[in-house]
């Protein structure tokens, strides 16, 4: 009877063992994707900066001077009322 | 706590002295210091008359950390204060400095706000109030940490009101500066982990209003200081200083006005004043952090205090001139040449992460490679790269990060260098960092080059470290520093992932290491036999110089040999940029191109290519156009090649050497037989074979790491 039970306790040890094991491996394959994935996306961004690279210019840095965001706010300021002007006019030649 | 000493240097105090002595009498201290540096204007009769202790300094002694340090050191008190000659005190301020050390223990030092008198300007005055609100609210005493963690971690410490634990004082001490003295032991303090401590009840009346010339003269000693103390150098910024000087003076008007109601006139001379005080200023800085650039007769002019020396060293601020002195030379490195070298001494080797069970075996591995600085053609880095290309290709996720010791490569960015290898070597698909900023770990981080090993070493969140040793880097140079870290390189244990058995025996027999091998690879779209005719008297000699593994003047000598021998032989060297001399006639081909070589392997009749450490990819680029080689026996090509392999071996000898070749050049059969031979090696030792083998290495460097679970 007590053999049974140990032997009974054993498996369920060997069983939780195995979940374990189980969840380490998925956790691991999760990991290797995440890895992956993330090397691919600053590789493409590698690429698509590479002329700010070439140039020496960091936008970070660049924002953040004194009167860039003003510029970029003003800039959108006046961009908005030149798209409604051009598309009157657009729609006033068809 | 109970005792305080208060210490006040005087040279010729002036005026003010009086008030300040009466003024620090009213708080009552235990003792009171005047360190007199030879006055002359009745600054002793004044001290004396204030009952201070007089110690006496001959000027040419003074120095404001070593005179401070010195006196601190004849008191008695356990609280040491230091004031200056024109810092009085204000009601209270002895009994705030004494509370604020009673209440808190870890506190080193402390400073009070500094109170403009009613005569200073505007500019100071708001100033003064202005930087010293930074410090924490009016009411209560702020505290500040190295890490910040209680507060500002800025190093402002100001000897004109400043308290200091004598325990401290002792432990950390002033430098022997002859300016700022009192900010390095800010830092000093902080870094020792004693907390600094802002005590607002602790005020003086203490402003310098300086003439305009003057006061740029304080700025530049001021900067100078800040430059040889915590390396602060001001960068000229000429628009962003004419706005942020606009903005002082502006800022300074609608201050005076507040409290002065000033009219038009006032406010139009006030604010000339104040855009000249700020303007100059950070001309004053600018300058001041640059003053070891300056000839030592304008340094004197620019100075307030007169210092001529460019440095703030000892003797300079004792006052004496050294008894020989050189051209002094500034700070010009933003970091020293391979400082990850002491970076190591002091932070050691991080701890792996722990071995998981099944690591070395899962399909995907995420490979860190770490590579050197490279040139264009580097045949080196063009190794790893198409290596590493073809272990993408299986499936592997590989990242390159630069360490750059020497800063070779400095002006590139992370993209650029990206860019330059896939144009310059092959289309890697791994994004290349400069740096370890963004480190992010790995299963395998794999060093390519002795320069990378102790970056590696301090790189968290890795499975396992691998070594890819494509040569013997200590027999690169001479014994050098380098060559001596070259060495040192191999002895921390990495799993060797070598480029021939002969690298691998070093490996393992002189150092140790676990070591896996792989074998060098051909590129078969490049070298094969073009479709040009084979003569029978050209020699192919890799002549590169410049890398004296090469053993290039071996190859001349058995080369003039042989022209002695045979007259009509055709030499043609490659792989140096400069021609060599010789005595006899040959054609130099300067830094080939792959086609240009792969047409001259075609041409040729025998490959000449030396290598004295390990062997070079040219002997097996020769074979793949079905060029015999002759090489050096005992080195590493015997163990690739095999001693009756398709490669020619011969001793270190020019006229055995010469016989090879001569040999070579006359019997038709042994070289079609050596010829087929190499084409047949060549086309076993593809790149993608090598990527195979050093895939296994990887493996076997996480194997390694995984028996080690279970064990304690």
């Amino acid at each position: 009877m007590a053999m049974e039970a140990e032997t009974g306790a054993q498996a369920e040890l060997e069983r939780e063992n195995e979940e374990l094991r189980r969840q380490v491996a998925e956790l691991e394959a999760q990991l290797v994707e995440q890895a992956a994935r993330t090397n691919e996306l600053v590789a493409r961004a590698q690429e698509r900066v590479y002329w700010l690279d070439r140039w020496h210019i960091d936008l970070e840095r660049l924002v953040a001077i004194p009167g860039v965001s003003a510029m970029r706010a003003f800039v959108r300021a006046i961009r908005a009322p030149v798209r409604v002007a051009r598309k009157v006019k657009r729609s006033l030649s068809e | 706590m109970t005792r305080t000493s208060v210490i006040v240097p005087v040279r010729n105090g002036g005026p003010l002295l009086s008030e300040v002595l009466e003024a620090v009498v009213r708080e009552a201290p235990d003792e009171l210091i005047v360190v007199d540096s030879a006055s002359t204007d009745g600054s002793l009769a004044i001290a004396e008359e204030a009952g201070a202790t007089i110690i006496h300094v001959d000027p040419s002694e003074f120095s404001h950390g070593a005179t401070r340090q010195m006196a601190a050191e004849r008191s008695e008190g356990d609280l040491v204060i230091f004031l200056t000659q024109d810092a009085t005190p204000v009601p209270g301020w002895l009994e705030s400095y004494r509370q604020a050390f009673l209440e808190e223990p870890q506190v080193g030092a402390a400073f009070g706000p500094h109170l403009a008198r009613r005569t200073t300007s505007p500019m100071i005055a708001r100033e003064l109030e202005e930087f010293f609100a930074g410090f924490g609210p009016p009411g209560s005493v702020s505290l500040q940490s190295a890490d910040g963690s209680t507060g500002s971690s800025e190093s402002f410490l100001s000897n004109a009101n400043a308290a200091y634990r004598r325990t401290v004082l002792e432990e950390v001490g002033f430098r022997e500066l002859a300016y700022a003295e009192d900010q390095a032991f800010g830092r000093d303090l902080l870094a020792a982990g004693w907390l600094k401590a802002y005590v607002p009840g602790a005020a003086v009346y203490h402003a310098h209003d300086y003439s305009p010339s003057e006061f740029f003269q304080r700025y530049f000693d001021e900067y100078r200081g800040l430059r040889s103390t915590v390396g602060h150098v001001e960068e000229p910024q000429p628009l962003a200083s004419v706005r942020q000087v606009a903005r002082e003076a502006a800022a300074d008007l609608r201050w005076a006005r507040d409290r002065e109601g000033l009219g038009g006139t006032r406010s139009a001379a006030l604010l000339g004043r104040s855009a000249v005080h700020h303007g100059s200023r950070k001309v004053a800085a600018v300058a001041g952090g640059r003053a070891d650039r300056l000839p030592p007769a304008l340094r004197r002019r620019l100075s307030l205090e007169g210092h001529a020396a460019g440095g703030d060293s000892g003797a300079a601020a004792g006052g004496e001139s050294p008894a020989i002195s050189g051209k002094p030379i500034g700070p010009k490195r933003h970091r020293e040449l391979y400082y990850e070298v002491l970076d190591f001494a002091h932070g050691g080797t991080v701890d792996l992460l722990p071995p998981v069970a099944g690591m070395s075996e899962a399909q995907r591995l995420h490979i860190a490679i770490v590579i050197p600085p490279f040139l264009r053609g580097s045949g080196g880095h063009d190794t790893i790269f198409r290596i590493f290309r073809h272990i993408e290709e299986m499936g592997h996720t590989c990242s390159v990060w630069l360490a750059d010791p020497t800063l070779k490569m400095k002006g590139e960015w992370p993209a650029v260098i990206r860019q330059r290898i896939r144009e310059e070597f092959v289309e890697l698909e791994a994004p290349v960092f400069k740096g370890f900023d963004e480190w992010y770990g790995a299963d395998v981080v794999l060093a390519t080059g002795w320069q990378t090993v102790t970056p590696i070493l301090q790189l968290p969140d890795c499975r396992a470290r691998a070594y890819f040793v494509q040569d013997y880097e200590p027999g690169f140079s001479p014994t050098s520093a380098e060559s001596l870290w070259a060495e040192a390189s191999y002895r921390h244990d990495f799993f060797a992932i070598c480029a021939s058995p002969w690298l691998a025996q070093i490996m393992s027999e002189r150092y140790g290491a676990s070591t896996s091998v792989f074998q060098l690879g051909v590129d078969e779209e490049m070298y094969f036999p073009r479709e040009v005719p084979r003569r029978r008297d050209t020699i192919a000699f890799y002549g590169r110089a410049t890398t004296s593994r090469r053993a290039v003047p071996m190859g001349m000598l058995a080369l003039a040999e042989l022209c002695r021998r045979r007259p009509q032989t055709r030499v043609v060297i490659y792989g140096n940029r400069e021609p060599l001399e010789s005595t006899f006639p040959y054609e130099y081909l300067g830094v080939a191109s792959q086609e240009q070589l792969a047409t001259l392997y075609s041409e040729a009749t025998v490959g000449l290519c030396l290598s004295v450490t390990n062997y070079s990819r040219a002997p097996q680029e020769m074979m793949a156009c079905g060029l015999p080689c002759v090489d050096l026996a005992g080195f590493s090509a015997e163990s690739v090649f095999g001693a009756d392999g398709p490669v020619t071996l011969s001793e270190f000898d020019p006229v055995a050497l010469a016989d090879h070749m001569e040999a070579l050049m006359s019997d038709e059969a042994r070289w079609n037989a050596l010829s087929e031979a190499g084409i047949e090696f060549a086309a076993r030792h593809t790149w993608k074979a090598a990527a195979v083998e050093v895939e296994e290495g990887l493996r076997a460097a996480l194997r390694e790491r995984e028996a080690l679970i279970g064990q304690a």
